[in-house]
């Protein structure tokens, strides 16, 4: 018996969300398992199931910290682009004049 | 600030920036798009250490990193010459930053232990971002060697092009004695590149790929003697100019003392030219 992790979705437009587990002797047995646990009350139309051993992830998570300044990967740090546009015109056109 | 802590923080600083640049001009042509992606985050975490390291200097030296990093004339850059080489193709650039960062790690590991509370503190920052660029230069690493012959040869022409430039790295630099004596630069250079070549060897050799170096390097690291002593002389055709320091400066040496090759010259241009273009402009 293998332990299946279970995702589900309503739509297309939607991602697939973790939703539990099953315990399992093959795939098809795990989608029947699923399907009773975890779309009982129409919570979805659609339904993945894989092997929790199949899932990766990393062994030390703390790689995934963001250790030093990200600030330029962020919409917030392009805040002031309008009015800085804004002041530029505003400033070529006075030269203009 | 002493000139000492100065001239350590331009050279760290220098090395970030200019790999940097080279390592951002895959972007849009990297192998595959995940790894354009991946690739370009990397450039810009090393030209953010630039960064950080621009504005520890910048902090007691009346100026600000922009114009640090690029308002300097061509002759102020204290990089290593390995980092200003062009990337040519995947393998050399991808040996080029398992080296560089398996340098970095090195300098980064005795660096935590400087005299400087805030020069320690931004070590300890930055070696947690590269702890992830090393296991992304090893994972491709692991990949190659153990992958199809053609890019495994690559790669092992490029380690033999690299390894040798990379000692580069661990070129004293100026005031450098100075620097240990205050407690800076807590390990000599000399100590360092023993370690790096150590831990480099090692590794290639975990992974079967050549860890001899090339003739011309070993005089200087007493390491394992060379098969080849051809890359010497198409060096040398490369890099042109009568300066002082030419002859160096074709192996891979003379960086931390403002000696560079013509590879430079051009990624100056490119990297300062707009900053140049339009003084005092921001961002």
């Amino acid at each position: 018996m293998d332990i299946y992790e279970v995702f589900r979705r309503h739509g297309h437009k939607e991602p697939f969300e973790h939703c539990g587990a099953v315990i399992a002797p093959d795939p098809e047995m795990a989608l029947l398992m699923a399907k009773e646990c975890f779309l009982r009350r129409r919570e979805a139309s659609h339904l993945w199931v894989t092997r929790r051993a199949d899932i990766h992830s990393f062994e030390d998570e703390s790689l995934l910290e963001i250790a030093a300044d990200k600030s330029y990967r962020f919409a917030e740090a392009y805040r002031d682009v309008m009015g800085k546009r804004e002041r530029a015109r505003a400033r070529a056109k006075e030269l203009a004049s | 600030m002493s000139d000492a802590f100065a001239s350590l923080l331009t050279a760290l600083g220098d090395d970030e920036l200019v790999l940097g640049h080279r390592h951002s001009e895959w972007t849009g042509y990297a192998p595959h798009l995940e790894e354009d992606v991946a690739f370009s985050s990397i450039a810009q975490d090393e030209i953010g250490h630039a960064t950080a390291y621009y504005s520890l200097l910048a902090k007691v030296t009346d100026t600000d990193p922009d114009r640090l990093a690029l308002g300097r004339d061509k002759s102020g850059y204290r990089h290593a010459v390995v980092c200003e080489r062009p990337n040519r193709e995947w393998g050399y650039t991808l040996a080029r930053h398992w080296f560089y960062d398996t340098a970095d790690e090195i300098r980064l590991g005795s660096l935590e232990l400087c005299a400087d509370e805030d020069l320690a503190a931004l070590a300890r920052k930055i070696r947690r971002e590269e702890r992830y660029h090393l296991l992304h230069a090893d994972s491709w690493m692991k990949r190659i060697a153990r992958g199809p012959v053609e890019g495994r040869t690559k790669l092992m022409d490029a380690i033999g092009d690299t390894l040798s430039e990379s000692l580069g790295i661990f070129e004293p630099f100026e005031l450098e004695e100075a620097a240990v004596k205050e407690g800076l630069w807590p390990t000599p250079s000399d100590e360092l590149r023993e370690r790096f070549l150590q831990r480099a060897a090692e590794e290639l050799d975990v992974l079967g790929l050549p860890t001899e170096i090339h003739a011309h390097a070993a005089n200087d690291a007493e390491f394992v003697a060379s098969s080849s002593g051809d890359l010497i002389a198409d060096q040398e055709g490369g890099d042109g100019g009568s300066a002082d320091g030419q002859d160096t400066v074709a192996l891979g040496l003379g960086g931390r003392r403002g000696h560079h090759s013509a590879d430079f010259d051009q990624l100056w241009e490119d990297m300062t030219g707009q900053y140049r273009a339009h003084p005092g402009a921001t961002w």
